[in-house]
């Protein structure tokens, strides 16, 4: 019978999924800014990240408003993966903002109102709030899980302080996140009342004698005391961007036939301009420069970067780092050649920092981190093959090879990806070189050939 | 005087009003952006309803704050309760003003009377519930008190207890009496809208 079955009780810690960029933690310097050939996942590049971590401290610093940086080099060299790394190393209170050039171009925006909302997305205001949070410690928690195995769980918490003891019912959100942070009778709790959000704050001095299994980092904290509820202030960080969002909402019943975002008005930014300064100086609230990152920037037009000339020029504008991979080619939207497609004059503003082409030790170097980002395990021979490829065609092309190669392996109930998988995904999969070389003898055979080649006949 | 800052700030403030199902409905906006709306009885004049909304600091609106009468009902809570909120077993904390005293009712609270003991504190412009086995505790100030900023007074507090309810009086001292029948004589002057909808201007 089904309703026998036990039912299997979910894990609720999160799956990470593995991303192009997911091996880098940081920009792997030391503490005298000098790069380590290997380290927090990034590998080589040494004048690169070496320049990126001087435009970090600068950011860190937070006085310096609207400096831009361009990372600029061939594909493949680690243009996303220094932005990724100065991301991390800024750590989570500061904002950065990362979008691809092309994200701009929607239908509901503007490409400057866009622009603009990604700048003040990239800057934070950290600011004093009152929230209602209940302090207390736990009595009891009761968990009623239905008999059937599924639908909403339903609890209730016993929480008292030195004066009084109050049952709360539980949602089914909250007995989650009560079962992950394992709280358990005799602990001292503080719950957000708005978030939800728990956290424990050790346990009761009244539980102290009962010295069952309890490490050695248990504290212990003294019974609340007064009322259960209470108001705190805490500090937390926003964008300019959020603000501006709270404050656009059309108030009343205009607010049904309007959008939640769209485009915000130049008045409701000045306004919140104007308020924030204040803030500032009475010293309610802090401002944190950000980064706003915009990979791909050759995909921008001439109004964009004559916005971005502008908006540079702004004392609340955030640190712009640009990545590109093209050479001296057309401005999109004019008709002139420029280094990176970017305007002369906005090239002027910007401090550009190279990336090169990897070498072979640093190849090698880099498909070994992927490889242990990936779980996969290489063999010495496979591993050089893999660099050769990685040399002869492209980093992305070998590192797309490894986790093919270790679903071939595990196919075949092998542990270790040899030569002979690596050379069969090669086979089944093309690089751009080959893919191109095919394209040459075969073109003929391909569809809508001939309309090609008479327009290839005119030129 | 201090009394005369709080008649002032309502005098200043934007009133509209609206008459509807036997209540004199009265929505006052301040000059600084808070919102307050009121209730009162027709026929007796009493004060049912008072609630406040105000802007966060980020200038988001937040929900009515309920300061007189029955807690806004936790309908809406419970259809998102994913999070948490009270039990409805435990005991529940409202004020019910009188024609001459501030009132507060504590339903669900199935204790002797000697159990309770409800004292001033002066230092902190509040009053303190206690419960002698520590089932329930409360501290409360006086809106209205504060607002004219009079002082508190110990004598004017007496508790009864009764049904498991516990009720706490505090009687209004004559600057608040002079005041509300000031007020009351000045709503009565607006001119209410005896008929559904406030007038609500199509484009």
């Amino acid at each position: 019978m089904a309703s026998t079955k036990v039912p299997e009780v979910r894990d609720i810690t999160r799956i990470e999924r593995i991303g192009a960029h997911s091996h880098i933690r940081g920009l792997g310097l030391d503490d005298a800014l000098e790069p380590r050939q290997v380290s927090q996942g990034m590998v080589g590049q040494l004048a690169s990240r070496r320049a990126a971590g001087i435009i970090l401290e600068m950011i860190k610093d937070g006085h310096i408003a609207g400096r831009a940086v361009l990372i600029a080099g061939q594909p493949g060299t680690g243009k996303t993966a220094i932005a990724m790394g100065i991301a991390q190393s800024l750590g989570p209170d500061t904002p950065f903002t990362a979008l691809a050039g092309s994200e701009i171009f929607s239908l509901e925006m503007s490409k400057t109102e866009a622009l603009s909302q990604a700048f003040r997305k990239a800057i934070g205001v950290r600011i004093k709030e009152e929230t209602e949070i209940i302090e207390g410690e736990v009595v009891e928690i009761q968990i009623d899980r239905p008999a059937t195995g599924t639908g909403a769980k339903v609890g209730k918490l016993t929480l008292k302080t030195t004066e009084m003891e109050t049952i709360y019912d539980l949602g089914n959100k909250m007995i989650d996140s009560l079962s992950k942070e394992k709280v358990q009778a005799g602990d001292v709790i503080t719950i957000d009342k708005a978030t939800g959000k728990i956290s424990k704050l050790g346990r009761s001095f009244t539980r102290a004698r009962d010295y069952d299994a309890m490490g050695a980092q248990t504290q212990f904290v003294q019974c609340p005391e007064g009322e259960l509820q209470k108001r705190k202030e805490v500090v937390h960080t926003v964008s300019l961007h959020e603000i501006d969002v709270i404050n656009s909402r059309t108030q009343g019943f205009l607010a049904l036939f309007s959008g939640d975002t769209g485009e915000i008005k130049s008045e409701v930014r000045e306004q919140i301009n104007a308020k924030v300064c204040e803030w500032r100086e009475e010293g309610k609230a802090e401002i944190i420069p950000g980064v706003l990152f915009i990979d791909e920037v050759h995909m921008l037009d001439m109004e964009c970067f004559s916005f971005l000339n502008r908006a540079l020029e702004s004392d609340l504008s955030p640190v712009l780092i640009m990545a590109t991979n093209r050479g001296i080619t057309r401005i999109r939207g004019t008709n002139y050649q420029s280094p990176h497609g970017i305007p002369i004059d906005l090239l002027d503003r910007l401090l550009i920092i190279a990336t090169s082409p990897y070498t072979e030790k640093e190849t090698r170097q880099i498909l070994k981190i992927r490889c242990e980002e990936e779980d996969v395990e290489l063999s010495e021979e496979a591993h050089t093959v893999l660099t050769r490829i990685g040399m002869e065609t492209s980093l992305r092309y070998a590192i797309q090879l490894i986790s093919t190669a270790g679903l071939v392996c595990r196919k075949r109930k092998g542990t270790e990806v040899q030569v002979e998988d690596i050379k069969r995904v090669y086979s089944l999969f093309l690089d751009e070189a080959r893919s191109s070389q095919y394209m040459k003898e075969y073109q003929d055979s391909f569809l809508f050939n001939e309309t090609q080649a008479a327009a290839m006949d005119t030129s | 005087m201090a009394v005369q800052g709080w008649s002032d700030a309502l005098k200043s403030s934007k009133k509209t009003a609206l008459i509807n199902d036997g209540k004199r409905k009265v929505h006052y906006l301040f000059t600084d952006g808070k919102e307050m709306a009121e209730e009162y009885d027709l026929k007796t004049d009493e004060l049912n309803v008072r609630k406040w909304r105000l802007k966060s600091t980020l200038g988001a609106q937040s929900s009515w704050q309920v300061e007189v009468g029955e807690p806004l009902s936790s309908l809406a809570v419970s259809l998102d309760s994913d999070v948490i909120k009270e039990s409805g077993c435990n005991p529940t904390f409202m004020r019910k003003d009188t024609k001459t005293c501030f009132q507060w009712r504590i339903r669900n609270l199935p204790y002797p009377k000697d159990v309770f003991s409800v004292v001033v504190e002066p230092s902190d412009r509040c009053v303190i519930i206690k419960t002698s086995n520590k089932k329930y505790y409360k501290k409360f100030s006086i809106p209205d008190l504060d607002r004219s900023e009079l002082p508190l007074d110990s004598s004017a507090l007496s508790f009864t207890h009764a049904n498991n309810t516990l009720i706490v009086s505090y009687k209004k001292p004559k600057e608040i009496l002079a005041l509300e029948q000031e007020l009351m004589k000045e709503l009565k002057k607006l001119k209410g809208n005896t008929e559904g909808d406030v007038d609500c201007k199509t484009q």
